[in-house]
């Protein structure tokens, strides 16, 4: 009888026993799969954590390498300043999230009947921007989205002003106004169309101000415009353009060598702007953070490890359990090699249908975990690389542990072992 | 014989057998016992983050006449939840005077206008921490002489580098701060520091003149107390921001503190600042889900891999179990003698699990450990030419150390879960057999 058959036929016979094995092959598979699947998601979700933290760098003039002139108003740097071209190829570069930058002006603003909007100071602190979403003021929360949406690089005359001035103007998403920067001088009248209506979250009645500009401007007397209108509002009147811009990182970690990537950008001259990194939450959280993905790593290290040594246990099980018919095998004159190839070809026979079956459930664990826990464990996915790493692995080791089980029996005569038998 | 001695006998002659049970149930405790040591780290690993996201209240008390007392500051810190990491702060303007009543002179330069009363006034900020306030963590000021102040008591203030030089006053001299309104009332101070803005003002030509750079002071809380309130003995300040852990408990905290007495809350305002927290925390209920995920899934194996392995090594004792009841040995006595070789065994490898998670706890313990302690943060200086990256220290958040280690619930956990486990596992695996007549069984021996 040939070894194959024999196998066949012994896992068939003793199917209980065999089926016992099976599961047990099954289980702990399914174990280190999901735990491979969970250990990546751990990846993912850090970094989801991650660019949560606002990590950002700003590109501004550097003044110190630029020249100054005098005008009416004091002295003014000629430095070069930002071009919404190099923004845009800045923003391009791999691992930028988002951007906006700011450029002030405090324009006068007209309704559609041609009446100002009363401000509380003297007029309007408006900010010219190309995605108010990333706008420090709404990333920190000091202002709130309520009604419409934010100013993107593709809305080129947009405006969001505050809920308060919205309703004491009775002015409605969609309407017109008008923005004038300097009327005595007959600056252009640029017409844009209100997108969003913030509300105001800080308490501005807080004196922690350095008394800056735009400390002498009501939160409600701020508007955010988009930067094509912004330009428009000055065009052929000073020297007033971006003077910085905010890229955000989706990744807190990248920041360093996303600053670098940029730095490389041949078309910009670099001795003109200065890079600032701006990661303080990122640095806070950090350790705790990497605390979470190191023990998480060494869970799933434990739960291999053991589950190597588990398989190991009892696949050394089984095979002492079959000492009397090792002997009896040896007896009849069946080559030592031969006997444990079949205890070999039993093992893989159990582990060729195990394997993919707990691929399979090992999907429906983490299917069924994505509907208990939500969002968190879609990230949780077993990929036929992980299935790949556990079949050639796990199958090496169910080799070696049938082999170093065997050794015991088989360094024996069969006499031996038949006499030693209960 | 009676059962127990069987039980005892057999696990002895049988010594591969029960070695092998023992080390089955010692790995699987130490597993159980390890991911739930990591559990419970990974939760101190998250209250870490939470508290690292900074969450914060502020209590802005400036329309109150007597600000918010000493006391009522000692209280809100007594308030569960809090970090004990706070700031006050206190705004107001003084006249400035030198140590003989002399007015001194301000800069007026750039100024909006001079308003009646503060020919000789300027801006008085009084912080917790100097070095904290706005104006040098993001205004650009910076010590250039002397100490910023750190203590809410001592009567010493930090004055501009253009100021100091205007008047001709140096570290260690003594100047006068008086009322702007109450002339009178003054308090001698003295020069601890000297500071200066590396950037420039933005609002020259629109701030009046007491909100110049130059024309700023910055003194301890005690004293702007006294300059507000007219308080002596006593610090009252205006505004407070409290740390707390965990920024979801921030409304609770909040309602806690405006139900203590002594102040009246309606007219304070109370604002709440975890943006950062708000931002991460879903990623954040993401990760700590990861975790649970993964002890669940452990767990649950476990338990399946360790009922299977049971009923696998009594299925190899039918033949002995035909014997016994041949014997005339009841049932019962039979399946006691095999759930007490399996306590027996069990008991064991509990006991000695202890000991191994331990050791494996603290070995994830130091090595986590050495990693926060190496980690030094460096900030990359970018904005110069100058390669001097300062390496700053971090930033002392108060974090709890994460401490690896197997607590006591735990470890009872497992023992009764495992004892549990071990019993009912191995009766079920011994209901079919029992189920059989001993001549049945017999037969059907290979």
């Amino acid at each position: 009888m040939n070894l194959g058959i024999r196998a066949i036929l012994y896992s068939a016979r003793k199917w209980k026993k065999t089926l016992l094995v099976f599961f047990l092959l099954l289980a702990i598979t399914t174990l280190v799969l999901s735990g491979l699947a969970i250990a990546d998601a751990q990846e993912e979700q850090a970094e989801e954590v991650r660019g949560t933290t606002g990590a950002s760098f700003t590109v501004e003039r550097n003044l110190s390498t630029g020249g100054w002139s005098n005008g009416s108003d004091g002295t003014y740097s000629t430095q070069e300043f930002i071009s919404e071209d190099m923004i845009q190829e800045i923003a391009s570069v791999d691992g930028i999230e988002g951007y906006d930058a700011s450029f002030i002006l405090m324009p006068f603003f007209y309704d559609e009947t041609g009446k100002a909007l009363p401000a509380k100071v003297y007029s309007f602190f408006t900010y010219g921007t190309i995605n108010s979403e990333y706008s420090e003021l709404f990333l920190s929360g000091k202002l709130e989205i309520v009604e419409g949406s934010h100013i993107t690089d593709d809305i080129d005359n947009g405006i969001i002003i505050s809920r308060e001035l919205a309703e004491e103007n009775g002015l409605e998403i969609g309407d017109t106004i008008t923005g004038v920067c300097y009327p005595e001088n007959n600056t252009p009248e640029v017409d844009m169309q209100l997108v969003g209506i913030f509300d105001v979250v800080a308490d501005k009645d807080d004196q922690v101000n350095m008394y800056d500009a735009s400390s002498y401007f009501d939160y409600s007397d701020y508007t955010f415009c988009s930067m094509g209108a912004m330009v428009q509002l000055v065009e052929g009147w000073g020297t007033d353009e971006i003077e910085e811009a905010n890229f955000y990182v989706s990744d807190a970690a990248q920041l360093d060598s996303v600053i670098a990537e940029v730095q490389k950008i041949s078309s910009i001259n670099w001795n003109n702007f200065n890079i600032t990194a701006n990661d303080e939450v990122y640095q806070n959280i950090s350790s705790a953070l990497s605390d979470t993905g190191t023990l998480i790593t060494t869970l799933i290290v434990v739960i291999t490890a053991v589950s190597m040594v588990l398989i190991i246990l009892i696949l050394s099980m089984s095979i002492r359990s079959r000492k009397r018919e090792t002997g009896i095998l040896l007896a009849v004159g069946i080559a030592k090699p031969a006997v444990i190839l079949q205890y070999v070809l039993e093992t893989l026979l159990i582990a060729v249908v195990a394997f993919p079956l707990a691929y399979l459930s090992s999907k429906q664990v983490a299917g069924t975990l994505g509907t208990l826990f939500g969002k968190a464990a879609e990230n949780v996915i077993v990929t036929p690389e992980h299935f790949m790493l556990v079949a050639i692995v796990g199958g090496v080791l169910l080799v070696a542990a049938v082999l170093v089980s065997s050794i015991s029996t088989l360094r024996l005569k069969p006499k031996q072992i038949l006499s030693q038998m209960e | 014989m009676n059962l127990c001695k069987r039980a005892c006998l057999y696990s002895i002659r049988k010594k591969g057998k029960t070695l092998t049970l023992l080390a089955f149930l010692l790995v699987m405790a130490t597993l159980m016992l390890t991911c739930l040591s990591i559990q419970s780290a990974t939760e101190t690993a998250n209250a870490n983050i939470k508290k690292a996201l900074l969450g914060y209240f502020t209590i802005n008390a400036k329309t109150l006449e007597n600000g918010i007392p000493e006391d009522t500051v000692s209280q809100i810190l007594d308030v569960d939840g809090l970090s004990g990491r706070y700031t006050l702060r206190s705004y107001t303007y003084a006249t400035y005077f030198d140590a003989d009543g002399n007015l001194l002179e301000i800069n007026t330069e750039g100024a909006a206008q001079v308003p009646e009363g503060y020919e000789n006034a300027g801006r008085v900020v009084a912080n917790s921490n100097s070095q904290e306030d706005s104006y040098f963590t993001d205004g650009g000021f910076e010590m250039v002489e002397g100490n910023p102040i750190t203590t809410e008591t001592g009567s010493q203030v930090l004055i501009h580098e253009k100021f100091a030089q205007r008047n001709g006053l140096s570290v260690g001299d003594t100047m006068l701060l008086g009322n702007v309104e109450d002339k009178d009332k003054t308090i001698p101070v003295t020069v601890a520091g000297i500071f200066t803005n590396t950037e420039e003002q933005d609002s020259i030509g629109m701030a009046p003149s007491y909100d110049l750079y130059d024309n700023i002071v910055f003194t301890d809380l005690s004293t702007a107390s006294f300059l507000l309130y007219g308080t002596e003995g006593t610090t009252n300040v205006q505004y407070g921001d409290f740390y707390v852990n965990d920024p979801d408990e921030l409304e609770r905290i909040m309602t806690d503190v405006q139900e203590l007495e002594g102040v009246d809350w309606e007219s304070c305002t109370l604002t709440r600042y975890d943006n950062d927290y708000q931002n991460a925390k879903e990623s954040l209920e993401g990760l700590q889900n990861i975790v649970f995920i993964a002890i669940a899934v452990v767990s649950v194996i476990c338990f399946l891999v360790l009922a299977l392995f049971l009923t696998l090594r009594l299925r190899g004792r039918i033949h002995e179990t035909g014997v016994y009841l041949a014997m005339g040995i009841s049932k019962g006595s039979v399946l006691l003698q095999y759930l007490l070789e399996v306590i027996l065994v069990a008991a064991i490898a509990l006991v000695i699990s202890f000991g191994t998670s331990t050791a494996i706890s603290h070995q994830i313990g130091s090595s986590l450990l050495s990693q926060v302690t190496s980690e030094t943060y460096e900030t990359v200086d970018l904005t110069g030419e100058s390669d001097t990256a300062e390496e700053e220290p971090t930033e002392d958040l108060g974090l709890a150390e994460i401490e690896v280690a197997v607590s006591a619930e735990d470890y009872a956990l497992v023992w009764a879960f495992g004892m549990v486990l071990c019993v009912a596992s191995t009766a079920l695996a011994a209901y079919p057999i029992m189920k059989m007549k001993p001549k049945s069984i017999l037969s059907q021996m290979s």
